[in-house]
């Protein structure tokens, strides 16, 4: 690799062995990320979007989940092949992870401060008394008065709980943030806040970011490169501007004209018809091609390749049109 | 609402509602001095984030919840004083589809025995008329018959919110609060929703108010939408003129916030400092006035919603009439 790549994700397949089946979460995902960027992991649920950033950090619940194939290499390094003490070492210090539900993300018997300490103190081997310092000046940095450091969990509003989560995450400076859909349970006006604070944070600290979210609005404002994820397989992948200038699968495209637009005034909405696939039963094929106004009986053969349409902009469709479709 | 529609009488109006809770720390004003009014086959988006009292709103104009004070006129009948027999034909007359379609249904029910509930109860129906009604409203919703027997957790969450939306018209309605339909549902799910409801306004002229914390959805669905700030209306005007022309400093901030879609144009986000206060025992003046950069000492006073300009109302002393 002639590019500075933080991260490399290889076909990767991730399976939950569950009573009723086995659901296939993630199903072949190659991507990779470059040192400062930030890629943004766009899909609806149950596309796979976090189980892809559990597997990175090795958190998934095993069982019933199982890597069955891939590699994941973050700064050259098999995670795969590291003993789980190695792994520990990176998880919080290297690698950090924005969960999705602040509420739920804060141990509510902790005061926060200790929760921000407790990272730096276990990983950068200081003293008890450096950590608190550091954690202290942590929660400044993420807008909250100091003072606040011996409140708990449950004294902080949302948009503040998200904002010590976000000072956990960056407390030892990590190279490569997951932050899964980190404003999702916010308000607008809060989400502003937050999207603010990680962009500034990001720009400071120089850290690569993956971004998941079904929300375009927040990957137009945040993300460099843009995957987008259908039933555990990476539809389309590609620059921002590859995405909302250029988009070339049925499935982008379908997800741009079921948003409502602020700029526009439509009578109906364009949908895509009918549901998504059943993970436990995938079409062998596409799995879009079931909602595929294009499909034909080629598309359900099997597993379609991503092309390269142009440099950098890789389609996984067999009908790719010539121009794409821009927002 | 268009001039053409001065001169009818509205399907609702509301006059100075309120509705207070008494918790331990005081008296909380979840709705404060609310008025509107709704046209038939018109729908009212009602805006503002989480706490600002839009599902107690909802609830309260549909009297699910008893009002503090205020009036409600459902087609001329002051509702907060119906006795039981007469509010069984108001519930007939106005519904309620709930935002999450996972715990508002019961799981121990099939789909087609939750959709037959409000026929049998409100109208009295039973027999091959109640099962032929069901399919009926199975179809018009957009659920296969073959999902009649099949219990809520089996489905997703846009089938689920078909269920509630078919409970909802089964007993033909007038009129419908949605409080957050769609915010459960993935956008090509939630698309597929809108659209349906869209569809069933125009094919029984219905009149809704649609409860979001979603602009975009929001200014999809809605013909008028009103702005509310902890318990308060502070704008209201026609949808478009709302987007093109905001006037209250939290309904520009809350528009700025949006993160859009065009990634060229480089947006100046206007940042909102702080966040809301607390509801309970609220001061006399304007509740924004703590996050607002326009703030003077005339905030500290009450506020009176005027008309601005021809249908557009705000509630801030610093917005000039035109």
């Amino acid at each position: 690799m002639a590019k500075d790549n933080i991260l490399e994700i290889e076909n990767l397949y991730v399976e939950y062995d569950t009573d009723d089946g086995v659901v296939k979460a993630v199903n072949g995902v190659s991507l990779s990320l470059e040192r400062g960027e930030t890629l943004g992991l766009v899909g609806e649920t149950g596309a796979g979007k976090t189980t892809i950033a559990r597997s990175i950090l090795r958190i998934l619940p095993v069982p019933p989940a199982k890597v069955t194939q891939g590699t994941i290499r973050f700064e050259g390094q098999d995670l795969g092949k590291i003993s789980e003490a190695e792994m520990r070492k990176l998880r919080g210090h290297k690698i950090a992870m924005i969960f999705q539900d602040p509420m739920s993300a804060l141990n509510p018997v902790y005061t926060v401060g200790s929760q921000i300490a407790e990272g730096i103190e276990l990983h950068q081997k200081v003293s008890k008394a450096e950590a608190a310092k550091r954690a202290g000046e942590m929660l400044e940095m993420v807008g909250i008065p100091r003072e606040r450091y011996t409140d708990y969990p449950n004294q902080f509003s949302g948009g503040m709980k998200q904002r010590a989560v976000i000072a956990i995450a960056l407390a030892c400076n990590p190279d490569l943030l997951l932050a899964d859909e980190p404003t999702t349970a916010l308000d607008v006006t809060i989400q502003a806040q937050v999207l603010e604070l990680m962009e500034q944070l990001r720009d400071k600290l120089g850290t690569s970011l993956i971004m998941i979210t079904h929300d375009f609005g927040i990957v137009a404002r945040i993300c460099d490169r843009v995957a987008v994820v259908y039933a555990g397989q990476v539809m389309e992948y590609g620059s921002k501007k590859d995405i909302f200038k250029d988009c070339r699968h049925p499935y982008t495209m379908g997800l741009f004209n079921s948003l409502p637009k602020l700029d526009k005034n439509e009578k109906r909405l364009k949908t895509i018809p009918g549901l998504m696939p059943n993970p436990m039963d995938l079409p062998k094929g596409c799995p879009f091609a079931p909602r595929c106004q294009n499909a034909t009986e080629e598309c359900m053969k099997g597993r379609i390749e991503p092309k390269e349409v142009t440099p950098g902009h890789f389609v996984s469709c067999l009908y790719i049109p010539e121009r794409g479709m821009s927002v | 609402m268009s001039q053409t529609n001065q001169n009818e009488t509205p399907i609702l109006e509301v006059q100075n509602l309120k509705k207070y809770f008494n918790v331990s720390a005081g008296t909380l004003h979840a709705v404060d001095d609310v008025s509107f009014k709704i046209y038939k086959g018109k729908t009212l988006g009602v805006v503002g984030e989480s706490g600002c009292g839009k599902s107690t709103l909802g609830r309260t104009v549909l009297h699910l919840l008893e009002s503090t004070s205020g009036k409600i006129f459902f087609e001329g009948k002051d509702i907060t004083k119906v006795n039981r027999h007469e509010l069984t034909q108001v519930r007939r007359d106005m519904q309620f589809i709930f935002q999450d379609p996972f715990s508002s249904l019961n799981p121990r029910k099939t789909v087609g025995e939750a959709i037959a509930d409000p026929l049998m109860l409100l109208k009295g129906e039973k027999g091959s008329q109640l099962f032929e009604d069901v399919i009926r409203m199975m179809d018009t919703v957009g659920l296969a018959r073959r999902l009649y027997n099949t219990y809520p957790h089996e489905l997703d969450g846009g089938r689920r919110q078909r269920i509630g939306i078919a409970r909802a018209i089964s007993v033909n309605p007038k009129f419908i609060v949605c409080d957050e339909p769609v915010s459960a549902l993935d956008v090509s799910i939630q698309a597929q929703v809108l659209n349906l409801m869209l569809d069933l306004q125009e094919a029984n002229d219905l009149t809704y108010i649609f409860i979001t914390h979603d602009m975009s959805v929001v200014k999809y669905i809605s013909d008028d939408i009103c702005v509310m700030y902890l318990g308060q209306v502070v704008e209201k005007c026609p949808s478009d003129e709302l987007f093109a022309n905001p006037l209250h400093p939290y309904t520009q901030a809350l528009l700025s916030a949006i993160p859009l879609l065009d990634i060229d144009q480089e947006v100046k986000h206007e940042i909102l400092q702080g966040e809301l206060t607390s509801p309970i025992n609220p001061k006399p003046g304007c509740r924004f006035a703590s996050r607002c950069k326009y703030a003077t000492a005339k905030c500290k006073e009450p506020q009176e919603f005027r008309e601005v300009s021809d249908g557009h109302f705000v509630a801030c002393c610093g917005v000039t009439g035109q």
